[in-house]
């Protein structure tokens, strides 16, 4: 009964975080940023809609208006900061210099807004708990959590597969030159993959802090493990980097059963480190 | 005076760390941000020695220095086969690995709740204890390694390190040693911060993990960033003006609640400037 | 692990000043403002209890300088952000003992405190702690002195408390750092020496709310009771705890106050310590007036260690002795017993307070027991 119960929680906690390693890759293989600032967005998604919450709007029009609001900051980070950094020629480590630098400002910006506590949505069906077949028991945000994260990565890739968009940005992803000069216009790309990118994990930020409450400093971790997910599952790959995302967090939890958690997150990086050395490219990658 | 005086200590200890990590990221280019765990090394192994007394303060430090060149070169070994990105998350990874062993191997370390105590330096069984004597013992340490640095980028070894960094296989195509260059470099990074983390434990006389985490280490970049890469002026520079930028901000008294958290905005705004506007750092070259 | 945007300002030591100070010794002879210091955690995760502890200090300050300070001299307090890091804490101690001459500070985080405490033997500084509860500051300093109990007196009062109630076995929760290690080792050592019987411990990280693996796997040794050391996120975990629908009992320390878990139906049963440091209604009212927000345990705490300076203050005044971090030290010994928010009394340099046993109610709570801790 632990064992299952480890198992599925795991794999709600990292289907949140597949959505938001899906997310970062959509970015990565198409901008080339590691945009670190991706944890901000996170973070003032679910800001935003507590916000909403506590203003009296229903919960369903809060998270799409939150997601309106990550979309306008995204995007304004692509438009103002890495737009014109790409068209100068940056060296990488400036881009991520310039994106640690937009992190810092969204995360403080909350703090002083909202204050460095752990903000808590107030109590709703989230909390709400049903036993299940199996000695199972889920709350209601979790069941939420994965059903909306899953939906969510099937429609992400349906669209990167089967809309012209999608196909557009696949095409900037695999070629940047070749599809500058066909006049794919990668640089309008990259905004709408921002956009999209930055929707996308508000889901998670919002769900997220529903079941654990808010904090400004609490998207890096996420991000990080997020990030390991993406190379391991091989960069271009977005279902490499949501079944990677989910498999960590699942055997971050299982792997409770045999060993002290003081060690898990070090035995995690310990095995990636072991994996980049064997398998530098990631497990999927190629397939874009 | 003593404020002024641990603000030059402390701003000393991170030049050499900032030549550290200069050395490895701007010189060679090997991305790493995890120099803080051998920072912190250095500092844990002088710390047990002078704790446990069968060491005095050289030796502990010569030993620290040694240890964390083997460290050094190793943690950067895994950058010959990954690059770019790829190296950035593993080199994440060590850091992060790093810290869960200073937190959690409490016999080594004292864990999480640091090591208190340890004695200041000493020179031929004499200790340092006025804040004036560990100024010159850092300023000391400080100025050979600014000269170490300043050799190397002016040898032959620089040039190689510069040509390794622009063209890699060109230079391995001549039959320069393209692995034995990066090693060196990595071990005398390594000495650096072996050494930086000596001091620090001596002048503290108390570490634990904060000192050596994940922010520290991006800090340190951060230092490179700002100061410039690739030159001794901006590897001095950018730890003296970050560590002195806020101290000077303190005078200028905001008196609300969230006065820390809107300077750390202001901070943010900053890097951002800097990336946009002049990223080769205040004193350095075009990364 | 922390922030990577706290991160960029790892170095940085940011202070918010409440008032100006005056870069001089505070002396007796006229009624020029006495200043004194604060080195608390400002911005990164640590902020949210360095501020909640600033917002204590302000608000006892105002109360008393609206009554014209002690004897005409208005009180000021100098605020130095460490980000809970030893390293900027000694230089923030630095700089106000060095240029400022300040002969008090507060301090909060034990890393920090521990830092300084050899700096205050040295100069002369007196620091009062009101937040941090590691063992080694019992000793750390002369000039050190702790208003809260040591983690080990205090869990020495649950200990007793749940032995007397026939519980034998138990597993812990802690928070992998300073406070709750300490916690952790002081438990697990009075558990045992009480004849308990720990079956398991599992820890977690600061500000990580997600403590449904490590609750199963606790939950797995079937002991009677849980013990609990973490300093945030107490929320979340009792909403999780009733989800996993257990019999245990679940115990903590004086972290488990806030206000946020008691008035959650879900922590109905969670019982704790709690260093008595009780504010009246009208008190917590005025300071939700003046200061925006619930004055919470840490608050209190400061509000308390104030009104200890402000009767140092006014000993010294009274006696036309120099305001210096000396005789701030001896004052204390000579008052001994000081009426803060709630008697407390200096033997050593850690007060002697008395500590109750709450329980939760689902909204509310009460005191089922009380104790002394040291």
């Amino acid at each position: 009964m632990l064992a299952l119960q480890l198992l599925v929680n795991g794999i709600v906690t990292g289907s949140a975080l597949g959505v938001m390693a899906v997310s970062f890759a959509l970015i990565y293989a198409t901008t080339r940023v590691f945009h670190v600032a991706h944890a901000g967005v996170y973070t003032l998604g679910g800001y935003l809609a507590w916000t909403l919450v506590h203003r009296g709007v229903p919960d369903l029009p809060a998270l799409v208006l939150a997601m309106a609001g990550c979309v306008v900051v995204g995007s304004l980070i692509q438009i103002l900061l890495y737009g014109p950094l790409d068209r100068r020629g940056a060296a990488q480590l400036v881009v991520l210099i310039a994106s640690l630098g937009a992190l810092a400002v969204i995360q403080n910006l909350i703090a002083a807004v909202y204050s460095p506590d752990i903000l808590e949505f107030p109590p709703n069906w989230a909390g709400h708990v049903f036993p299940l077949p199996g000695g199972l028991r889920l709350t209601g945000v979790q069941i939420a959590t994965v059903v909306v994260d899953f939906i969510a990565f099937g429609l992400t890739l349906a669209f990167a597969h089967r809309t012209l968009l999608g196909k557009r940005i696949r095409a900037v992803a695999s070629n940047p030159f070749l599809a500058e000069i066909t006049r794919l216009e990668p640089r309008r790309v990259h905004v709408y993959v921002m956009a999209i990118a930055s929707a996308l994990v508000c889901l998670p930020g919002v769900l997220g802090p529903l079941d654990y409450g808010l904090q400004p400093y609490g998207g890096v971790t996420p991000l990080l493990t997020a990030t390991i997910a993406m190379i391991a599952g091989g960069i271009g790959s977005l279902a490499g980097a949501f079944a990677l995302a989910v498999a960590i967090v699942v055997l971050q939890n299982l792997a409770l059963l045999v060993m002290p958690g003081e060690w898990s997150i070090g035995v995690t990086f310990a095995i990636f480190v072991v994996f980049m050395l064997l398998r530098p490219r990631g497990l999927f990658a190629g397939k874009a | 005076m003593d404020y002024f005086y641990s603000y030059l200590i402390l701003a000393e200890i991170y030049t050499l760390l900032g030549l550290s990590t200069n050395l490895l990221v701007g010189v060679v280019g090997i991305f790493s941000v995890s120099q803080a765990a051998v920072f912190g090394v250095g500092a844990y192994i002088v710390g047990d020695f002078l704790l446990a007394g069968t060491l005095s303060f050289l030796p502990a430090l010569a030993v620290a220095a040694l240890a964390c060149i083997l460290l050094n070169v190793l943690i950067s070994l895994p950058s010959l086969r990954v690059a770019g990105d790829y190296f950035v998350v593993t080199s994440f990874g060590i850091q992060l690995l790093a810290t869960a062993t200073f937190t959690n191997w409490t016999a080594g370390t004292g864990g999480a709740n640091g090591m208190p105590g340890v004695p200041p330096p000493d020179l031929l069984g004499l200790p340092i204890e006025s804040t004036r004597g560990i100024l010159a013992v850092t300023t000391v340490a400080t100025l050979v390694a600014c000269l170490a640095f300043w050799l190397i980028l002016r040898a032959p070894f620089g040039r190689l390190l510069k040509a390794i960094r622009e063209d890699e296989s060109a230079v391995a195509a001549a039959g320069k040693g393209v692995l034995s260059a990066k090693v060196s470099a990595a071990a005398l990074a390594g000495a650096f911060a072996g050494v930086a983390g000596g001091l620090y434990a001596t002048y503290l006389s108390f570490i634990d993990p904060s000192s050596f985490d994940l922010d520290a280490s991006i800090l340190l970049l951060t230092m490179v960033v700002v100061g410039g890469a690739r030159t001794l002026a901006g590897s001095i520079f950018g730890p003296f003006l970050l560590l002195a930028l806020p101290q000077v901000l303190t005078f200028v008294a905001i008196p609300t609640t969230y006065a820390a958290t809107a300077r750390q905005l202001v901070y943010g705004a900053l890097l951002i400037a800097f990336a946009l506007f002049r990223p080769q750092g205040l004193l350095g070259e075009r990364l | 692990m922390s922030s990577r945007a706290r991160s960029l300002l790892a170095a940085l030591a940011v202070s918010a000043a409440l008032g100006i100070s005056a870069p001089r010794p505070a002396r007796a002879a006229d009624a020029a403002p006495i200043t004194f210091g604060a080195i608390l955690p400002l911005t990164g995760p640590g902020a949210v209890i360095g501020t909640e502890q600033m917002k204590g200090i302000q608000f006892a300050l105002k109360q008393q300088n609206a009554k014209g300070g002690i004897d005409g001299h208005p009180i000021r307090v100098v605020f130095e952000d460490d980000q809970a890091k030893p390293d900027q804490a000694v230089l923030a101690f630095n700089k106000l003992v060095g240029l400022q001459h300040l002969p008090m500070i507060y301090t909060a985080y034990s890393g920090p405190s521990l830092a300084m405490a050899p700096l205050t033997a040295r100069k002369h500084v007196l620091m009062l702690n009101a937040g941090a509860q590691s063992d080694k500051l019992a000793h750390a300093s002369p000039y050190l002195f702790n208003t809260l109990p040591t983690t080990a007196d205090e869990v020495g009062v649950m200990v007793k408390y749940l032995r007397a109630h026939g519980k034998s076995t138990s597993v812990v929760l802690y928070e992998n750092d300073a406070a709750g290690i300490g916690g952790r080792d002081d438990f697990v050592r009075e558990f045992k020496a009480a004849g308990g019987k720990i079956l398991a411990q599992e820890p977690t990280q600061f500000g990580q709310t997600d403590y449904r693996p490590a609750l199963l796997k606790l939950a797995a040794a079937k002991a009677q009771v849980l013990f609990v050391v973490t300093t945030a996120g107490q929320k979340s975990m009792a909403d999780q705890l009733h989800q996993m629908n257990q019999t245990w009992l679940v115990a903590g320390t004086t972290f488990m106050e806030d206000p946020p878990t008691i008035a959650d139906p879900n922590a109905k049963g969670i019982i704790h310590t709690q260093v008595v440091a009780n504010a009246s209604p009208e008190l917590m009212a005025a300071f939700k007036k003046e200061m925006g927000a619930e004055m919470g345990f840490f608050s209190r705490q400061y509000y308390n260690a104030t009104q200890i300076m402000f009767a140092l203050t006014e000993h010294l005044l009274k006696e036309h002795k120099a305001i210096t971090g000396e005789n701030l030290r001896a004052a204390i010994f000579q008052i001994k017993t000081f009426h803060g928010l709630v008697p407390m009394t200096f033997t050593t340099n850690t007060a002697v307070v008395p500590v109750a046993i709450n329980e939760m109610t689902g909204g509310s709570e009460k005191t089922i027991a009380t104790g002394t801790a040291h």
